[in-house]
């Protein structure tokens, strides 16, 4: 075929997690066209409405291409050099004056692996602190939790292609065809061939169409779900004996808790009608090979973390884990959320989930990096800003991550941004977030940067540089590592394979990784030295002491949040298709004609209860705050629920969300939200924090 | 199962077509309905290749491979039935077809440079409603691709093929366009279809037209 193009660079997406492989067709200067690579392995030739189309943001005139520091209330442009030297006085200023924990930095799980690992490396080695995190916090967080619990390591134990291999799929929580519309497109076509499925989410998603049973659970209710699931598997006999004694522990505990969990007593709680969930139980129990997919549905809860273990008890009670076609596939919501923690951007974690406090992981970075470190765990997001608030910590350097508009109880969040002393921004477009800076770094999207992207398969793939970033941009990579410089710590990198290398000779279970070895396929770590990768977890036996499974004996609890009388509907989020959480990217491309604004979803009985009409605007308030969008009547939702999605800066839904948290993670209870509608109008909505005038 | 294509040994397992077969052992056959993300279809009859003792040469994509067949993808009545088809697909249409397409790929291969035959060619009828899609109805040539490609690959079921004959056409939805119909604009079509009927708005000045010279595939 005669190419119309100037260059065509093979890279992978930077939307979620899916990690669909790319060919990004370069005319011009600029990508004028992306098309899916046929040998993808997890997108196999198709990609999706961002991944094809949402690449305009790229060059679109609102892109930062030079630094800007604060002036007089409000920024101007400044060098390069200007802005790196105003971050290294501020930093070297408040180490000196309250120590380096009174700084902390966020890496984001949009940039790859490397620039992750630098980061991290930046906080622990150049400013000396493990006040690190980034936003798997506030999404995956409590499945990496769990699976380490239950299981050993925090992955995904299959990969996609276990779906098409299954005779039946449990989805709970989780909407692929719009949040993962490739995964959600195998999950379709899976289906329309005969793979039986089950889904479980407040709404009726798209995919329940093409299943054998939908349960529609009452918001924070899933682990009376789970257990009643494990009841009915333990009653009916679909319980892998032979597995069970083999391979776990803590079967008889578990069976003695769930014994309660009739479905009579689950469709108290649930809603779920009890033969409902027997149906489901059975489509599950009695498949030879069966899958479970989850996401934020289950994690987002103050019991989130607690949730995935059940979710990992009914994959051990059955056997189905470890086999082709046995998989547990957390569906991540960005690029790289797995890569961005596996990688050490964690408060309490070195590369590959190793904590801070063992003394043979840390040593062995405090002899690479030629720097002691503390043997006590950093602060996680929700900490940062509550030390923010109290005044103890006085630096925040913020990379790629809008948290002004993502975090919940957005309000507290502004509050702290507004304490620090000093914030610095590394982002591609000013945002929410980057009004509070006092430097902001022009930085590359990720059609411009080099490195690796780790997907929801564990899958590390290749990110090659398909453009130059805009302007005085500036790849990540080289942010970091210059800002580390002026820090007086020189890392030493030439280019992100160099850090790759570091990466491999650090950490065991990544040893065999190098961009050269990723190649077109990918590897799934863990990679042995001679390049050995593993697609499948858990074959003979769990990465736990003993090598044996962990059952979690836990009890159903209410979500942190109940509707009322003066709060009477429970708001869940979420995502749409067409556009990807904070709306930076999509909202400035084509998508936004696909998707102009956002509403809110009501059942029909409650909006006729309430007299809405459709399109109507509303406000909807909640204990925390209020929005105004307007009303779609439809019957995806169940009655008592209204639902949204978290893209567009004039809706700001996190206002609602509260500060109620996963009880081990601290992952933001999204998902359950007491709020009252009322028509618009009747109050006139709370003014936001002053937004400091942008002048660049 | 053992077959010979061009003379060279394949061993294939059973079910695999004789274009997958060909392909294994390097050998190119023109089609324009394949699309190995799709099952085979069958309906362009580019992809005919002879089979010894068999009465007529037969479609590579849909015929299955069985033991000792011995097939000619460079067969003078498959090649001429080939190109003959070929030809008449591009009599019906206003203007050659672009270079960067598969039909121009194909074209070239066989050496149709102006098709011989005169008569009515589709007039241009454009839907640029879609902010990414652009539909170019007079360059469709009923492959069912992109219809396939969105039941297939997709599962959008937003496409459907209408009209007869020199009508015959694709339309989104109720002939609503693609926003307006259950289109989740994957563009799984755009992206398998041979002639740029479905193609991108950033696409459309980037095409140069087909010449006949841009070498052989």
């Amino acid at each position: 075929v005669t190419s119309r193009f100037d260059a065509t660079t093979t890279t992978t997406c930077g939307y979620c997690g899916v990690g669909c492989r790319l060919e990004a067709h370069r005319a011009d200067g600029h990508i004028a066209s992306i098309s899916p690579a046929m040998d993808g392995p997890a997108n196999k030739g198709h990609t999706c409405v961002k991944g094809r189309f949402a690449h305009q943001f790229a060059r679109s005139r609102d892109r930062l291409t030079a630094p800007l520091v604060r002036e007089s209330g409000g920024f101007r442009l400044a060098t390069w050099d200007e802005a790196i030297a105003r971050i290294a006085d501020a930093f070297g200023r408040i180490k000196a004056e309250h120590g380096p924990d009174a700084i902390a930095g966020l890496a984001s799980s949009r940039a790859t692996n490397e620039d992750c690992y630098v980061m991290q490396r930046l906080m622990r080695a150049a400013v000396g602190t493990h006040n690190i995190d980034n936003c798997s916090r506030v999404c995956h967080s409590p499945t990496s939790w769990a699976l380490r619990k239950s299981f050993g390591m925090s992955g995904a134990t299959g990969s996609f292609d276990d779906i098409e291999a299954a005779e039946a799929a449990l989805l709970i929580g989780v909407n692929p065809t719009q949040g993962h519309p490739v995964v959600g497109a195998r999950i379709k076509q899976a289906a329309i061939k005969g793979l039986k499925l089950v889904t479980a989410d407040p709404r009726r998603i798209e995919l329940a169409d093409y299943g054998q049973i939908h349960l529609g659970m009452r918001p924070g209710t899933n682990a009376a779900l789970l257990n009643g699931l494990a009841h009915v598997i333990i009653r009916d006999g679909f319980v892998d004996e032979q597995f069970v004694a083999e391979r776990t522990e803590g079967y008889e505990a578990l069976a003695e808790l769930v014994e309660a969990y009739t479905p009579e007593a689950v469709e108290e709680i649930t809603t779920v009608p009890a033969a409902d969930l027997v149906t489901a139980a059975h489509v599950y129990g009695s498949a030879e090979r069966a899958c479970i997919l989850w996401g934020l549905g289950v994690t987002e809860h103050r019991y989130g973390s607690e949730c995935v273990r059940m979710i990992c008890n009914l994959a051990l009670l059955t056997g189905n884990v470890g086999r082709p076609g046995a998989a547990l596939l957390p569906l991540r919501g960005q690029n790289n959320v797995q890569g961005s923690s596996d990688h050490g951007a964690l408060p309490d974690t070195f590369t590959d989930y190793r904590h801070v406090s063992d003394e043979a992981v840390a040593s062995s970075f405090e002899e690479r990096w030629g720097v002691k470190m503390k043997r006590e765990a950093g602060m996680k997001i929700p900490e940062m800003f509550d030390a923010a608030v109290d005044g103890r910590l006085k630096a925040m350097y913020i990379f790629g991550e809008d948290v002004a508009q993502t975090d919940p109880n957005t309000e507290h969040v502004i509050h702290a941004l507004e304490s620090l002393d000093f914030l610095v921004c590394q982002d591609i477009f000013e945002t929410e977030t980057t009004k509070y800076g006092d430097v902001i770094l022009p930085a590359s999207a990720f059609l411009e940067k080099t490195g690796t992207f780790s997907n929801a398969e564990r899958r590390v793939q290749l990110v090659e540089a398909a453009n130059d970033p805009p302007g005085s941009a500036k790849t990540d990579f080289e942010i970091l590592t210059t800002v580390s410089r002026a820090l007086g710590y020189e890392m030493g990198y030439e280019t992100p394979a160099d850090v790759m290398d570091e990466i491999a000779e650090m950490t065991p279970r990544y040893a065999g990784i190098s961009h050269e070895r990723i190649g077109r396929r990918g590897l799934q770590w863990p990679v042995a030295p001679d390049g050995t990768d593993t697609p499948i977890l858990y074959e003979d036996e769990f990465s736990l002491p003993g090598g044996r499974g962990s059952f979690a004996v836990l009890p159903y609890k209410p979500p942190g949040d109940a509707a009322d009388e003066e709060f009477p509907l429970i708001l869940v989020t979420g995502r749409r298709l067409e556009h990807y959480n904070a709306g930076t990217m999509t909202r400035r491309t084509g998508n936004l004609t696909l998707m102009s604004s956002d509403s809110l979803e009501v059942h029909p009985d409650d909006a006729a209860e309430l007299g809405l009409a459709e399109g109507e605007t509303v406000t909807l308030r909640s204990r925390r705050g209020q929005i105004k969008l307007p009303v779609q009547i439809t019957t995806r939702i169940e009655p008592g629920h209204v639902f949204t999605a978290f893209h567009f800066p004039e809706v700001r839904t996190n206002l609602l969300i509260g500060p109620s948290a996963d009880v081990n993670t601290s992952c933001p209870e999204y998902k359950v939200v007491a709020v009252a509608i009322e028509p618009a109008g009747d109050r006139i909505s709370e003014p936001l924090a002053a937004e400091p005038a942008v002048s660049a | 199962v053992r077959i010979q294509v061009d003379g060279l040994p394949v061993d294939v397992e059973p079910g695999t077509t004789i274009l997958e077969a060909a392909q294994a052992v390097g050998r190119y056959v023109p089609t324009l309905c394949f699309d190995d993300r799709m099952a085979p279809f069958g309906a362009c009859r580019v992809c005919m290749v002879s089979v010894e003792g068999a009465a007529a040469p037969v479609a590579a994509c849909t015929t299955p491979c069985r033991d000792d067949m011995r097939v000619d993808t460079t067969d003078d009545t498959s090649r001429r039935i080939a190109a003959a088809t070929v030809e008449l697909v591009l009599s019906e249409l206003p203007e050659p077809p672009a270079e960067h397409t598969e039909l121009g790929t194909v074209a070239r291969f066989f050496g149709i440079r102006e098709p011989r035959w005169e008569g009515e060619v589709r007039r241009p009828s454009h839907d640029k409603r879609h902010p990414y899609l652009a539909l170019q109805h007079e360059l469709c040539i009923s492959c069912g691709r992109c219809v396939r490609a969105c039941d297939e690959i997709q599962g959008a079921f937003a496409l459907t093929a209408t009209g007869r004959g020199f009508h015959s056409g694709i339309t989104a939805g109720l002939d609503s366009g693609f926003v307006d119909s259950t289109c989740v604009s994957c563009g799984a079509c755009a992206d398998t279809c041979p002639t740029d009927a479905i193609t991108e708005h950033t696409l459309l000045d980037l095409a140069s037209a087909y010449t006949g010279d841009g070498g052989t595939a």
